[in-house]
């Protein structure tokens, strides 16, 4: 296939399907909007199959590679659960009467997966909610307001800094309705008008991110 | 006429067709070879170089993340998966150029996988040496945020930072693994354009893309003329919202109900 088939193609399918879906929000013509539709549905499908079967590729080689890097016990057994996981996943899903609704289903998940998931998740949250203090670098006049603004709005919450502080929620609310909202409101703008323009080039055909050397 | 037109859609229709139009003055513009469109130099950019250099120096790997959810293809957040795939090619081609180690923290949604790995291939032949490539450096850590964050800190400590470079679709994933970079002496530079995890990116890198930087950014590196036109396009954009705020505050004034008249 020439190179100009392997561009003009997709990027033809890209234009004309993008075309489609924007369309009806601003056209309300019932034949469009089935389009609309149909094509979204396609396009979660499409997606949905392609990233289960390249993710289930990928996880294999990830595990292979890491186990590669560091041949461990530990390595293997996460390798190893990983797969027992989903072999639990599917197997109880698919052999037990009544699917993902059977009563060994409903346990494995309630009682083993959202407890596991549940605790790593907390632990996350909880190096997340630290990691802020103890990465928190003031170099800059947006990162030292940013802090400023922030700290006032967090203490005003506070029912002691409340009495020994009043004037600081009347401020905290300041901050939060006015420079927050004006600040925020002009950099959203701003970030959509940009991704506007990436659009736009797409359906141009302009878009040159991903082009190829060879 | 209002059965057709969608209501309430006629000022966001306005705002394309002025990009649009732009657009196109602009495309028709890049027909001249001599034209060179320019930006001015953002300090995270040359900070990327710098990063790469202090890699070399302490014999550590460079790595990138794009957010354990930025490989959005078909979300409103698309744009920012592109972004980060042209620094994804800068800092591929870069780190080839200057015989760095560069790791990629692949996001967890596989359909972008492809267009990763092709991308950073594409880098390195840029560069002229492909053969230095190596599939094994693109790391993939199954779906979820919390595999993903501690697959990241995981190689962080295992493997060193010399420089962290993360621009994409961040939500709170990012503030574990810059803090591990920090906590492992590299050099975090970043950004996202998602507005609510900007504050992160701001305090806790030390070189930040404040929100639409990135694109901006993207447009620079990639020193392509097509890019670039895109932030002149922008602008354009730009001085029409401001004329739109303008002529609200204006309308406002004399008695009329702006919002009804702006959501027609």
């Amino acid at each position: 296939m020439s190179a100009t088939w392997r561009t003009l193609v997709p990027t033809l399918i890209v234009s004309i399907t993008a075309l489609l879906v924007l369309a009806p929000f601003f056209i309300n013509i019932p034949a469009l909007n089935s389009v609309q539709s149909i094509l979204n549905s396609w396009t979660v499908i499409i997606s949905a199959v392609t990233g289960c079967a390249l993710g289930l590729v990928y996880m294999t080689h990830a595990i292979y590679a890491s186990y590669q890097r560091n041949k461990d016990m530990e390595q293997l057994v996460m390798g190893v659960t990983t797969y027992v996981f989903i072999a639990l996943h599917l197997g109880l899903a698919l052999t037990q009467s009544g699917g993902v609704n059977s009563p060994a289903y409903q346990w494995w998940y309630t009682v083993v997966y959202q407890n596991v998931g549940a605790t790593v998740y907390a632990f996350m949250f909880f190096t997340l909610a630290s990691s802020a203090y103890r990465t928190m670098i003031l170099n800059s006049v947006e990162a030292t307001s940013l802090a400023v603004g922030g700290l006032i709005y967090t203490l005003r919450q506070i029912p002691l800094f409340q009495t020994w502080f009043p004037w600081m929620v009347p401020l905290g609310e300041w901050i939060l309705l006015v420079p927050n909202v004006g600040g925020s409101r002009g950099a959203v703008i701003a970030a959509a008008l940009a991704a506007t323009v990436y659009g736009v080039r797409t359906i141009w055909g302009k878009e040159i991110s991903l082009r190829e050397v060879s | 006429m209002s059965s057709v037109i969608v209501p309430g859609t006629i000022l966001s229709a306005l705002v394309l067709l002025v990009i649009a139009a732009a657009s196109y003055y602009y495309f028709e513009k890049l027909k001249d070879p001599t034209y060179q469109p320019k930006l001015r130099d953002i300090p995270a950019i040359t900070a990327i170089k710098e990063g790469v250099g202090k890699s070399l120096e302490e014999n550590k790997p460079v790595h990138y993340q794009m957010g354990a959810s930025g490989g959005q293809l078909y979300s409103t957040l698309v744009s920012m998966t592109l972004v980060a795939l042209t620094f994804l090619r800068y800092i591929s081609r870069l780190c080839a150029e200057m015989g760095a180690k560069l790791i990629v923290h692949m996001p967890y949604q596989a359909e972008s996988i492809p267009l990763i790995e092709g991308t950073t291939l594409e880098g390195y032949r840029e560069a002229g040496k492909p053969e230095d490539f190596k599939r094994e450096n693109l790391r993939y850590y199954g779906r979820g945020a919390l595999t993903w964050t501690q697959g990241v800190t995981a190689s962080f400590a295992q493997e060193g930072v010399g420089l962290n470079l993360a621009i994409g679709i961040f939500y709170s994933d990012c503030p574990i693994s810059l803090e591990m970079a920090k906590y492992m002496n590299g050099l975090n530079v970043g950004g996202t354009g998602r507005w609510i995890m900007v504050y992160a990116f701001a305090m806790m890198c030390d070189y930040v893309f404040l929100g639409e930087e990135i694109y901006a950014a993207a447009a620079v590196v990639s020193q392509d003329r097509m890019m670039l036109v895109g932030m002149l396009i922008e602008e354009v954009g730009k001085f029409f919202v401001f004329l739109l705020l303008g002529l609200g505050l204006l309308l406002s004034l004399v008695g009329m109900d702006v919002v009804a008249l702006f959501n027609m």
